[in-house]
């Protein structure tokens, strides 16, 4: 599902890169948990993977795109296949839960009817029935979380990617987060999730892949993680 | 046969079915484009008011050049060349010549004011003065005829001048007491006010092109600044796969909805104001009447020429500013 192939990325020539030689692969419907320091190159990687940022070097092919093909003008037919969470949940303010979720649906030119169809069974999905025309103001940190999530998944992407989800969550929210992803998994979508939290990746006992200085320290297939 | 006639079939809906996605595409950008109007209205509300500044001095300037062009024009109609004939000439006669006249291509009109009719208007003119009435009544010398001669272009009398001296026919007729002339003092003041329209229509037109270039301005740095605030907005809207128009598309349609509305109000200001002044303008001589009549009649054309130009600043500041700040 992914694959990447000694991809380095320098945004400097002077200093050291911050993703250096990294080849990985992650089959599809695994789930993947990817650690290290700030400033291990977790979020190069990741953006990396969405196509935010171009490789110095290497090859990378995410659900048989290879990306050294890949023209501009398809990227955002790739980024549709690629769902993103982010730590600070980066939802629409002005829009209800509905309209924030509708929103991943609407650029995609779908019609209303499919709209109202599909929408709520992915509320349904992240547990926020009953809180369609609530805006982010008005819910708790971690159902603004579902809702950014639920906004992921929307499209029925190959690949989910978390980037420090639980970041801003008190433990109880966090484990439902890691829930609602573990589910999602379950379904048959390929998670990708960065974290510092050791409690979460110790307890879900799945891969754990560790960076340090840009490169892949270990990679175990039911990791641990100290802190 | 079947299978191709399915394939072409589907094809056709397949492209209707694009069509109907573009379409529901572009309602939804003019809607977020809208909805991001409300959303920032101080923003909106400023650029919309220099926008209207801007086109209130684009409908001044053209306003004010067709009432001065107009007032030029009137005023030129009232400068004649007087050619003075002997007293003793008949109407046969003057009528020949004036015949003559109307065939130059500079002439625009001719009037005949007899001797008879020429002294009776004088003391019609100072019917309360008796010094005057008593002057002309003990006069010894007898009023001349005169022909009134309109022509098209006040600076140009050359044809004019060339007839009086050199017509044979008129030769026989023309006074030798009194020179043809022009209105001597009141042709100098015409040209000069032409002159000063001239200079108030290049101070108009640059008027107008440093505010066009101000409002573009403006508008491009309220585009920029809403990029700026909306910067999370559109990363998000590029991470979940939002394409370039969807994404640069509203910030055109914010401008373009600038551009309207201030041409709505302009053109609204730029009416009531004309309506307000045409009174006061009117009592100074200024030919007010066919400039109203002018941009009642085209009022409709008037507002859509307005919404263009309105509509070309916001499209022309917000790509711009897009393609400057809004990298994808």
């Amino acid at each position: 599902m992914i694959l990447l192939d000694r991809v380095t990325k320098s945004y400097n020539k002077d200093t050291n890169p911050a993703v250096d030689r990294v080849s990985l692969f992650i089959e599809p419907r695994e789930f993947v948990i990817l650690v290290g320091t700030s400033g291990a190159g977790k979020s190069t990687l990741l953006k990396l993977l969405t196509r935010e940022e171009k490789p110095t070097s290497g090859k990378i092919v995410v659900g048989g795109i290879d990306y050294d093909t890949l023209k501009d003008s398809h990227i955002p037919m790739l980024r549709r296949k690629i769902g993103v969470v982010f730590q600070d949940f980066k939802l629409l303010p002005q829009r209800t839960v509905f309209e924030n979720i509708a929103f991943a649906l609407e650029i995609a030119g779908m019609t209303r009817r499919e709209i109202k169809s599909t929408v709520p069974k992915v509320i349904e999905l992240v547990g926020l029935t009953g809180k369609e025309k609530q805006f982010p103001h008005q819910l708790s940190g971690g159902e603004r979380q579902r809702v950014a999530i639920a906004r992921a998944v929307v499209r029925q992407p190959k690949i989910l990617i978390a980037d420090e989800p639980t970041g801003n969550l008190d433990p109880r929210h966090s484990w439902d987060i890691i829930r609602l992803l573990e589910k999602i998994n379950k379904y048959g979508t390929t998670v990708l999730l960065t974290t510092h939290n050791a409690d979460i990746v110790n307890k879900l006992k799945r891969r754990v892949i560790t960076l340090e200085h840009g490169k892949i320290t270990s990679d175990q297939a039911q990791g641990s993680y100290r802190q | 046969m079947m299978a191709k006639k399915k394939n072409v079939s589907s094809k056709v809906f397949a492209k209707q079915k694009n069509h109907r996605r573009g379409l529901l595409s572009f309602f939804r950008i003019c809607r977020y484009g809208f909805d991001s109007f409300i959303r920032n209205s101080w923003l909106s509300v400023a650029a919309t008011a220099v926008m209207t500044i801007t086109l209130l001095i684009v409908f001044t300037t053209f306003v004010a050049q067709n009432v001065l062009t107009n007032t030029v024009g009137d005023l030129r109609d009232k400068v004649d060349m007087s050619i003075y004939l002997k007293t003793e000439t008949t109407n046969e006669e003057a009528n020949s010549i004036i015949t003559e006249l109307k065939k130059l291509s500079s002439v625009r009109s001719v009037t005949y004011v007899s001797a008879d009719e020429a002294r009776s208007q004088i003391v019609e003119a100072n019917k309360d003065d008796n010094d005057v009435l008593e002057a002309i009544k003990a006069a010894t010398n007898k009023n001349p005829a005169t022909l009134r001669v309109i022509i098209n272009d006040i600076n140009d009398t050359s044809q004019l001048q060339d007839f009086v001296d050199n017509n044979t026919l008129l030769k026989d007729y023309i006074s030798s007491d009194y020179e043809p002339s022009f209105a001597g003092e009141r042709r100098n003041t015409i040209q000069s006010i032409g002159r000063a329209v001239n200079f108030a229509q290049q101070v108009g037109i640059i008027a107008g092109s440093v505010f066009v270039a101000i409002s573009a301005l403006i508008i491009f740095n309220t585009i920029r600044m809403a990029i700026f605030n909306r910067k999370e907005e559109i990363q998000m809207m590029k991470l979940i796969g939002a394409n370039q128009s969807f994404i640069r598309g509203p910030f055109l349609v914010e401008s373009i909805i600038y551009g309207l509305i201030a041409a709505l109000a302009a053109t609204a200001i730029g009416f009531f104001g004309l309506y307000k002044v045409s009174g006061t303008l009117a009592s100074y001589q200024i030919s007010v009447q066919s400039t109203i009549d002018l941009v009642t009649q085209y009022s409709v054309v008037i507002v859509l020429i307005m919404m263009a130009i309105g509509a070309v600043i916001g499209i022309a500041s917000s790509l711009l500013a897009t393609h400057k700040y809004l990298k994808l």
